[in-house]
């Protein structure tokens, strides 16, 4: 398995800058997903490991070796596209087959791959099919079994489950991890879809406007986000965002005093807590006060969202949980999961 | 059947009174059409004293081969249908050859602002009439020793036929997707094998849709035959039907039997790309 080093690496279109200055080490067997918004730049980073795309200026390693002036063909990666890009004249059995007939590989050994690759992904019995007699999960293996038939090095993934409905996406993550599990392939994965970040990667490389976020375990990125723009694009629902004054390790807003916080005196300053560290609490207590905006089931908990300061502060209760819109609500913080970040820079402060 | 119960309902006529009405409305558009044909096939199997009677023939009932034979046997017609054939081919080979990697190149590759400019400039050598060109060519024919050869013909058919099939297989490979030949490409094909592997078959109906108008144009082609050839080595169909148009008699006999086989072929082509023909005229007109 291989591993894929990236120097400095850009990409502009023009005037316009795609990638800027990216720098990324990902080890053999790792699974590395590229998140963030639409146009920050992670197809087109994939693109450029790929070979679809020529880099501007920086490096691109796989393993040792500098592959920049590579054609695709000779860097032996696999990709499977978000429109899972299957040749809609062969049938399924045609389709793995490719990368082996390109490759010239002997008939007998190209059938046995074929079979292997199809069976890895349960489609055995569609390969005389056409892709377009098969449904958006079946034509999804299909891609898999193709990009798997020859065992690359290297497995990029742009997007895959996005085409799919929720439950088939929900399945269909679940074998994509059991698949790294047992085959250990290198891979780079980019979603815009933090669930899908969270639950696959080994790490998470966090993009927004061509700029590396923050490069960390999923665990890390939700636990301890480097900035802003990271710790308000991770979680669902998002982390709720509070302006104000720190003041000798106290927070003060609009209807918010929150102490315990870290040393310093910031006069600019944004608070972040996500939904499950607020806590609904008797009138009097609590740091945050405000007003009911509302209350929305989720099933297995509750969605209280509250106005605090002008702000929609949105609070994770229990499933009973019931209030009158309007009705005055008191909100206590876990101090020790507040987030403090510059307001200007939008980098934390620790 | 809802549409059909609505117009039935417009025009006051019931579904069935409608279909005998269209059926009348094809029978006339299809004798319109197919009369000049049949008339052509009927004169070429009567003798000349038949073709011209009066009340004319219609159904013949001592048909002959005459004509046939004085085309085919007696007069090199069968040497000029061939030519015609080599020039229809060569020239469709050739302005699809390189018509499709042109149109390919233009879809696919960025050369900023020049790209537009090479698809207009293209186009635009279509919108001159073919006459003005013929002096030209045939000077520059004659310079390279071209004149009356087959040679000199496909060359210019090819030149004629270029933009027409550079921007049709243009529109065709736009509309198929790009990602089919970057996962070609990432399976560990070239450029080019993409390109024949991939792409090429999606564009098949496209192919046989231009394949078809390039044959008609130079299997019909008439003016510029006329001036570059003079020989039966060259001669195309066309030359050869009109050279029976003489200055004392008009042969309308032989002028009906080849003119008749020289609609064979092409109908023959057209029935055998039909399913192809009607997709690929449709094929990108709209999205969706």
């Amino acid at each position: 398995m291989a591993s894929v080093t990236l120097r400095k690496l850009w990409k502009k279109y023009g005037n316009f800058v795609a990638v800027s200055d990216l720098s990324l080490e990902i080890a053999e067997k790792e699974f590395l997903v590229l998140l963030g918004p639409s146009g920050c730049g992670k197809t087109t980073t994939m693109r450029m490991v790929a070979g679809l795309d020529y880099a501007s200026s920086g490096d691109i390693y796989i393993d040792d070796r500098r592959v920049n002036d590579v054609l695709p063909k000779y860097r032996d990666v696999a990709m499977v596209f978000q429109s899972y890009a299957l040749y809609p004249h062969m049938t399924v059995y045609q389709n793995i087959e490719y990368p082996l007939r390109v490759r010239r590989v002997p008939d007998e050994e190209r059938r046995t791959a074929v079979m292997r690759a199809a069976g890895m992904v349960a489609i055995e019995e569609l390969i005389d099919r056409l892709p377009k007699q098969l449904s958006g999960g079946q034509r999804q293996r299909v891609a898999l079994a193709r990009a798997l038939v020859r065992r690359p090095n290297l497995f990029l993934m742009d997007e895959p489950l996005s085409n799919l409905d929720a439950k088939l996406r929900v399945h269909m993550r679940a074998e994509l991890k059991h698949l790294h599990h047992e085959l250990g392939i290198t891979t780079i994965y980019v979603t815009h879809d933090q669930i899908e970040a969270l639950t696959l990667a080994t790490r998470v490389a966090v993009m927004n406007k061509g700029i590396l976020q923050q490069l960390a375990t999923p665990r890390e990125i939700y636990n301890d986000p480097a900035n802003l723009f990271v710790a308000g694009f991770i979680g669902s629902p998002g982390m709720n965002f509070l302006k104000g004054e720190l003041t000798d390790g106290r927070f003060q807003g609009p209807d918010a005093d929150i102490p315990d916080l870290i040393k310093g005196r910031h006069p600019d300053v944004v608070l972040g807590i996500r939904p499950e560290d607020l806590a609904v609490v008797a009138d009097g207590a609590g740091h945050l006060g405000g007003k009911v905006f509302s209350v929305e089931l989720t099933g297995e908990s509750a969605l209280l969202t509250a106005t605090v300061g002008g702000e929609l502060v949105t609070v994770r209760v229990d499933k009973d949980f019931c209030a009158d819109i309007d009705a005055p609500v008191r909100l206590a913080v876990n101090t020790t999961r507040c987030f403090l970040f510059d307001a200007r820079s939008e980098q934390r402060l620790r | 059947m809802a549409g059909t119960t609505t117009e039935s309902q417009e025009s006051g006529l019931k579904p069935q009174h409608q279909r005998w009405l269209a059926a009348i409305a094809l029978v006339f558009a299809v004798a319109y059409t197919l009369f000049p044909v049949l008339w052509l096939l009927n004169n070429s199997f009567k003798t000349r004293l038949d073709m011209f009677s009066s009340p004319p023939i219609y159904i013949n009932g001592n048909p002959t081969l005459f004509n046939y034979i004085q085309a085919f046997v007696e007069r090199p017609f069968l040497q000029y249908m061939l030519n015609s054939a080599i020039v229809a081919i060569c020239t469709t080979l050739l302005s699809l050859t390189a018509g499709t990697l042109a149109g390919y190149a233009l879809a696919r590759y960025d050369y900023g602002r020049a790209k537009k400019h090479i698809s207009m400039w293209i186009l635009s050598t279509r919108m001159m009439p073919p006459i003005v060109s013929i002096i030209p060519l045939y000077i520059m024919f004659s310079y390279f020793s071209l004149l009356d050869t087959k040679t000199a013909l496909v060359v210019a058919y090819s030149g004629f036929n270029l933009p027409f099939v550079v921007w049709m297989m243009k529109s065709y490979f736009a509309e198929i997707p790009r990602d089919l030949e970057e996962s070609a490409q990432v399976d560990g094909d070239t450029n080019l094998g993409a390109l024949f592997r991939v792409i090429l078959p999606l564009a098949a109906p496209g192919l046989a849709a231009t394949s078809i108008f390039c044959l008609i144009l130079s299997w019909n082609e008439f003016l510029l035959a006329l001036i570059v050839t003079n020989t039966d080595r060259a001669n195309t169909l066309p030359i050869g039907i009109a050279g029976r148009i003489t200055q004392y008699k008009v042969e309308w006999g032989e002028i009906s039997a080849s003119g008749f086989a020289a609609c064979v072929p092409i109908v023959l082509f057209a029935f055998v790309v039909q399913r192809h023909l009607v997709r690929g005229l449709s094929f990108g007109a709209v999205k969706g």
